[in-house]
């Protein structure tokens, strides 16, 4: 390429100090193109342009991933970031509650206008009354009182006023969820 | 009614291998065709009926969730207009088993439609309408009602005052889950509402696309067929779709929720199955996009 760019610099500017630098750029180039061509001229101290794809793997291993794991066996439970597996089968209830994509529980807090503190439980398949009779329950235990809850059948969600979110991971990571 | 009887008869051995599912599913023999669609059919060619010595039967390559089973739906053939039981097909549940989301397939169908979509409405406000720099008449003595300019708004002929105002573009983009998850359900409602059929190839006897128009009448599959496949289209489903108006052809990444809505039936073969399965799996378990999808990923499906 350097060779081309030489070249075409000697044709627009003929003659002149373009003449002299384009002769010395040449000279440096011409080995190269040389050894190229012919491998009897080659100079023994430049041996050329070598391919190599053995450097690849190391731009190979800097591309990420796509999918997200599935988390590896641990021995004990749990373990020491607090994260529990869920059980291998699945527990005998109505209802089922699926692990989010970084397996964890889908229990999650939620805030509007300053004040309106709510918990939402989201990924819930099957029978979502049961479930939510049994939150009621356990949560009346908690609070004294039946928080107001809003079942939503067709996302599959429940949305429970104040904050309640440790409990309810603890108590669905005990079902075995 | 006889010969129809005896072509069934024939494919007793097919019927029989496949008795433990259907009784599974508690599915009863096929109904007997209308005497008039069986005579067209008899009067026409009738190519010979190629039996294979086993049933297809599709495994879901990828895992199930342990709580889930895979739902199943019969596998078809086109080579014969009575094919209907070739063999039996698991689906992923997390593709054609999702809940009924009609408020997503709105919005995706919404979407699709405005997202292209550009008005060249455009009208000339009373600045853009040509004259009406000079006052009509004096302010005062004309006896007339006060005016700076003929092209007011107030005037025959003047300027539009809020109209439409050069091209507008209603593009926008929902979110890549939100357009997946419309095609899970899109295919979910096409399983559920028996307007979807797996076909093991789109092979056909012939290019003659009144072979196709009648076996998709004996089928009962509807007004119109979508008809996917992935892999490159054999020549006669090619010729016999190319003349017909209601029987649409498409490649698997031509998929779209309008698509499958305005058509009745959907008709999947085997391969595209997987494939809609991979693509529409990997959205439930990726890492947000470090960089668009576009740029290279290690394991991009």
């Amino acid at each position: 390429m350097a060779a081309a760019v030489a070249s075409a610099g000697l044709r627009r500017r003929p003659g002149g100090v373009w003449g002299a630098v384009a002769r010395r750029l040449l000279q440096v180039t011409a080995p190269q193109s040389q050894s190229r061509d012919k491998p009897e001229t080659r100079h023994p101290q430049y041996p050329g342009i070598v391919e190599s794809t053995e450097e690849y793997k190391f731009v190979e291993r800097l591309i990420p991933p796509t999918r997200i794991p599935a988390p590896p066996k641990h021995a004990q439970y749990p373990t020491p970031s607090g994260w529990r597996a869920p059980s291998d089968t699945p527990p005998a209830l109505p209802y089922f509650v699926r692990r989010s994509r970084m397996h964890n529980v889908p229990v999650y807090k939620d805030i509007t206008s300053g004040n309106r503190r709510m918990t939402v439980i989201r990924k819930i398949e099957g029978d979502i009354w049961a479930l939510e009779e049994e939150v009621k329950e356990f949560l009346t235990q908690l609070a004294g009182k039946p928080p107001p809850i809003q079942v939503n059948e067709i996302t599959g969600s429940i949305r429970i006023k104040g904050y309640f979110d440790n409990e309810l991971k603890e108590w669905l990571l005990n079902k075995g969820f | 009614m006889i010969r129809a009887g005896s072509r069934l008869w024939s494919r007793g051995a097919a019927a029989r291998a496949l008795a433990t599912s259907a009784g599974r599913l508690g599915l009863t023999e096929a109904p007997v065709p209308s005497p008039h669609v069986v005579d067209a059919a008899s009067q026409a060619e009738k190519p010979p009926l190629v039996t294979p010595s086993a049933p297809v039967l599709r495994d879901c390559c990828l895992a199930i969730p342990s709580h889930r089973t895979a739902v199943q739906a019969w596998v078809e053939s086109l080579r014969h207009y009575e094919d209907r039981h070739v063999g039996l097909a698991d689906l992923h549940p997390d593709v054609f088993a999702v809940m009924p989301r009609v408020d997503i397939l709105h919005t995706v169908a919404v979407w699709q439609r405005n997202y292209k979509r550009i008005s060249y409405a455009k009208v000339k406000t009373r600045a853009e309408v040509r004259g009406g720099g000079k006052k009509p008449w004096a302010q005062k003595g004309s006896g007339r009602a006060r005016h700076g300019s003929i092209r007011s708004p107030l005037w025959r002929g003047g300027g539009i005052i809020h109209g439409p105002r050069g091209p507008t573009s209603y593009y926008y983009m929902l979110p890549m889950k939100v357009r997946v998850l419309g095609l899970k359900v899109a295919l979910t409602t096409k399983l559920m509402q028996d307007n979807l059929h797996i076909v093991d190839g789109l092979d056909m006897p012939t290019c003659d696309p009144q072979y196709l128009a009648d076996l998709a009448r004996y089928r009962h599959w509807g007004q119109s067929v979508l008809i996917v496949d992935v892999n490159k289209m054999p020549e006669n489903i090619m010729k016999a779709t190319a003349s017909l108006k209601t029987i649409t052809l498409v490649p698997a990444l031509g998929l779209n929720v309008h698509s499958i809505l305005k058509h009745e039936t959907l008709v999947l073969t085997l391969d595209t199955v997987a494939f809609l399965e991979e693509k529409l799996l990997w959205h439930d378990s990726r890492y947000t996009a470090l960089h668009p999808f576009r740029l290279p990923y290690s394991d991009f499906p």
